[in-house]
């Protein structure tokens, strides 16, 4: 890539130890900011011309993993009025809180400031478990004396966004798949290795290995789904309180909380202790981009079926109804989205002490 | 079974004052040709073109693509074209690196696509490197002039004729080169049978319940029909007639069924890596219990002929994507090793689940590409059709404002005529970002 002079830059994130505060004893710090490059933000400097560290922030492992909302908001707050074109989070090696707190802050500072945010991590890192689509984790080494070779990559490919340059398949950057997929044609040699083959003769090829107990390469890797066990059945709807959830885009009409209508990122809770008949028309609708919304707009319970659940109640089978209902949008939502959605969905159940759940999807 | 295709490769095709085939040039009189158009009342106007690879040239809604071919002592496409005979033995002559593409005039149908004869997208169907007679005609089929979902019935069936109107000019001509394509009957394979038996499952697009947009076989629809095992050579010798219903780039063009390179590699294999049992056509219907028993049947039949391995070929994706997860998952049960060709769907974002449905027993995939990516066609000198179609009539991967004025296109990979071509020509991949 040759150099074109022009300085990009960039906001560092480090935690206590590469940000030189300490080490475990200094885990418990707030998030502070710095002019310039701290610790081993300097490294970017060796590596390009290009991109000049203006701040550094750094936040202790134990602050960013056991207040992770506060952090977040004090790294947020930091960085209002900074002027900068990429986020740098660590490496972060085979660090587990700060892994988990680099693609934390990568995500919220891509979310907030809309910059390309890059971090690494080894394979191990819990990191890698959390939701990640929007920025990219490169895969790192277990320990610090990676850090060059880690970073170098971070700054490789914030030059090449920069520079507003493609982003090549995760197999050729070296960055963990962020769950997109896209076509490519095998003749431009973009991924080494692939054979250049027409798809009847890769099919061939993989069925004779496969009949011949040789390793192959599916290029459609079925991801692992996580069978979760059905629960046990509830003897008696009387003596439980139910809430209604959906994920058919059910909302109040001005859509408060603007849940996307398609690859939904959030969910919404509304109260509905005041509709004793069901969900009135025009108050409500549905905001889901993959159905015909006609009817669902014209009557709301054919989704969410508050009507029905408030018969039953009246005639008694069924007893205490949660005062919201919950909703998101099920449409091109990725799994790893929904899972955390689902998860933060049923902790704030749990706490209001729900035991059934009416789920209806679309 | 012997099938011997004599290949009289295109070098170059011109109009002329007979159809003829001489020195590697066809020749076509593009009177009597349209005149076998016409043939059809409900055809009201036709004209013929000749495009060629790096030719400036878009054809859009391009219906169906077909193999100049004749059947000697018989019918190119029987039960189609011709009155219905057994297929799959005796001597085929083809015209080779070329085809009749069947393009509407004016409306285009969610089934039909676009082709690039040069530019940055000729690579993204086998069309665009190939010598092709291009018919552009309207019709009279006023029943679906505005319905997203057309039969083509005049426009497809009109380039079937044409198609073995030129091929009949090889009736008497001896081939530069002949293909042979020969399997015994299963229990006459000799040392093959040692070998593991092999069989291919092709899934054919059948998810319309009215007639006359399904494929078929011998001319009957396939939606009506259970899995049954065929001569790979009764589909190299125009058994499998296209449909008119699945989205453009998931379609296996009746050109493709012919040629379907699968099918080909397999019949090379055939005693030297496997015993190539046969094809198993199958199909892809819409209800839950259609699918069921489509994916069961095929199993059984795999396993009683003594299969051992499978590659099973969808085509189309989305709602088809249950059937063709659960044959694979039906044939690896019964312990059958199975590789799958399909094209992926990962949304506009790229983020979507790429299949409707998933199962880690389909775990050797060929993906073929990504029906929602993106394209941005720039625009193009000549376009054979009506570059309107792409976004006035439904057609897939078009949408309302797909076309600039100045003629460039932004369309999904959807759109592309039989693009994916998981036939088994594609180039592409799907690859993680």
């Amino acid at each position: 890539m040759k150099d074109t002079g022009k300085k990009f830059k960039a906001v560092c994130y480090l935690n206590q130890f590469f940000g030189q505060i300490g080490g475990e004893d200094a885990a418990d710090v707030a998030p502070t900011i710095s002019e310039g490059p701290i610790g081993a933000a300097a490294i970017v400097h060796s590596l390009t011309d290009e991109i000049e560290v203006v701040k550094t922030i750094v936040c202790g492992d134990n602050f960013a993993a056991s207040t992770p909302a506060e952090a977040r908001d004090a790294v947020l707050d930091l960085l209002d009025g900074v002027e900068f074109d990429v986020f740098l989070a660590g490496p972060a090696f085979a660090a587990g809180r700060y892994g988990v707190a680099c693609v934390l802050m990568a995500t919220e500072v891509r979310k907030k400031f809309g910059v390309p945010a890059v971090t690494s991590m080894n394979a191990e890192n819990p990191g890698l478990g959390m939701y990640r689509s929007s920025i990219h984790v490169f895969e790192g080494g277990r320990r610090a004396s990676d850090m060059k070779k880690d970073m170098g990559r971070m700054v490789s490919f914030a030059r090449s966004r920069l520079h507003g340059e493609q982003i090549p398949p995760a197999a050729v950057a070296g960055y963990f798949p962020t769950g997109v997929r896209g076509q490519i044609f095998l003749e431009d040699g973009e991924i080494p290795g692939l054979p250049v083959l027409a798809a009847a003769d890769r099919a061939v090829d993989m069925l004779l290995e496969k009949i011949a107990n040789r390793p192959w390469r599916t290029e459609l890797p079925i991801p692992e789904t996580r069978a979760v066990a059905i629960a046990k059945a509830i003897p008696s709807l009387k003596e439980v309180k139910l809430a209604l959830v959906s994920s058919g885009g059910i909302v109040p009409s001005d859509n408060p909380d603007r849940i996307e209508s398609c690859s939904a990122t959030k969910w919404g809770k509304y109260p509905i202790a005041h509709l004793k008949e069901g969900f009135p028309a025009g108050d409500y609708k549905t905001i889901h981009a993959g159905f015909d919304p006609t009817e669902a707009d014209k009557n709301p319970n054919v989704i969410v079926p508050l009507d029905a659940i408030r018969h039953y109640q009246r005639i008694g089978r069924i007893g205490e109804i949660e005062e919201h209902f919950y909703t998101t949008v099920g449409t091109g939502t990725t799994q790893a989205e929904a899972s955390r959605m689902g998860q933060e969905i049923a902790r704030d159940l749990k706490e209001r002490g729900v035991e059934a759940v009416l789920l209806t999807a679309t | 079974m012997r099938l011997d295709i004599g290949r009289f490769p295109i070098r170059d095709m011109a109009f002329g004052k007979e159809t003829r085939y001489e020195a590697g040039i066809l020749h076509i009189d593009r009177n009597e040709a349209l005149d076998v158009v016409m043939e059809d009342a409900h055809i009201v106007s036709a004209e013929l073109h000749i495009v060629k690879p790096g030719d400036p040239v878009r054809i859009v809604p391009v219906k169906e693509a077909i193999e100049m071919r004749c059947k000697i002592g018989g019918t190119a496409y029987p039960g189609v074209t011709g009155q219905l005979a057994p297929a799959g033995s005796g001597v085929v002559h083809a015209l080779t690196g070329g085809c009749v593409l069947a393009a509407g005039k004016k409306w285009g149908s969610f089934q039909d696509g676009l082709i690039d004869m040069g530019g940055p997208f000729q690579r993204y169907t086998i069309y665009g490197s190939m010598t092709n007679l291009v018919l552009v005609a309207d019709t009279d089929e006023e029943f679906e002039r505005h319905e997203q979902q057309k039969r083509n019935h005049a426009i497809r069936w009109a380039g079937h004729r044409l198609a073995e109107y030129v091929g009949s000019c090889l009736q008497n001509l001896c081939p530069e080169e002949t293909d042979v394509w020969e399997l015994p009957p299963l229990d006459a394979r000799g040392d093959a049978s040692d070998l593991p038996g092999v069989v291919y499952v092709l899934q054919v697009q059948t998810q319309m319940e009215i007639p006359g947009f399904n494929t078929l076989y011998y001319g009957w629809d396939c939606n009506h029909m259970i899995p049954t095992l065929i001569h790979p050579n009764e589909l190299l010798d125009g058994a499998v007639i296209s449909g008119s219903f699945m989205p453009c780039s998931s379609k296996i063009s009746s050109y493709e069924h012919c040629n379907n390179p699968t099918v080909k590699r397999l019949m090379r294999e055939h005693g030297r890596t496997i015993n190539f049992l046969g094809v198993i056509l199958s199909n892809l219907n819409v209800a839950m219990d259609q699918k069921q028993r489509s994916a069961q049947v095929v199993a059984s039949l795999s396993k009683n002929i003594g299969a051992v391995a499978a590659i099973v070929c969808e085509e189309g994706y989305g709602n088809p994507d249950v059937d063709y997860i659960q044959t694979l998952v039906e044939l690896e049960r019964v312990g059958i090793r199975t590789v799958g060709i399909a094209n992926e769907c990962t949304g506009r974002d790229g983020a979507s689940q790429p299949l409707m449905t998933l199962d880690r027993a389909a775990d050797a995939l060929v993906s073929c590409g990504n029906v929602s990516e993106i394209l941005h066609l720039p625009p193009m000198p000549t376009v054979l059709g009506d570059i309107h179609s792409l976004e006035r009539d439904g057609i897939s991967g078009g949408w309302d404002g797909c076309v600039a004025a100045d003629g460039s296109v932004t369309m999904e990979d959807n759109g592309i005529f039989c693009g994916d071509h998981v036939s088994g020509f594609s180039m592409k991949t799907c690859v993680d970002y």
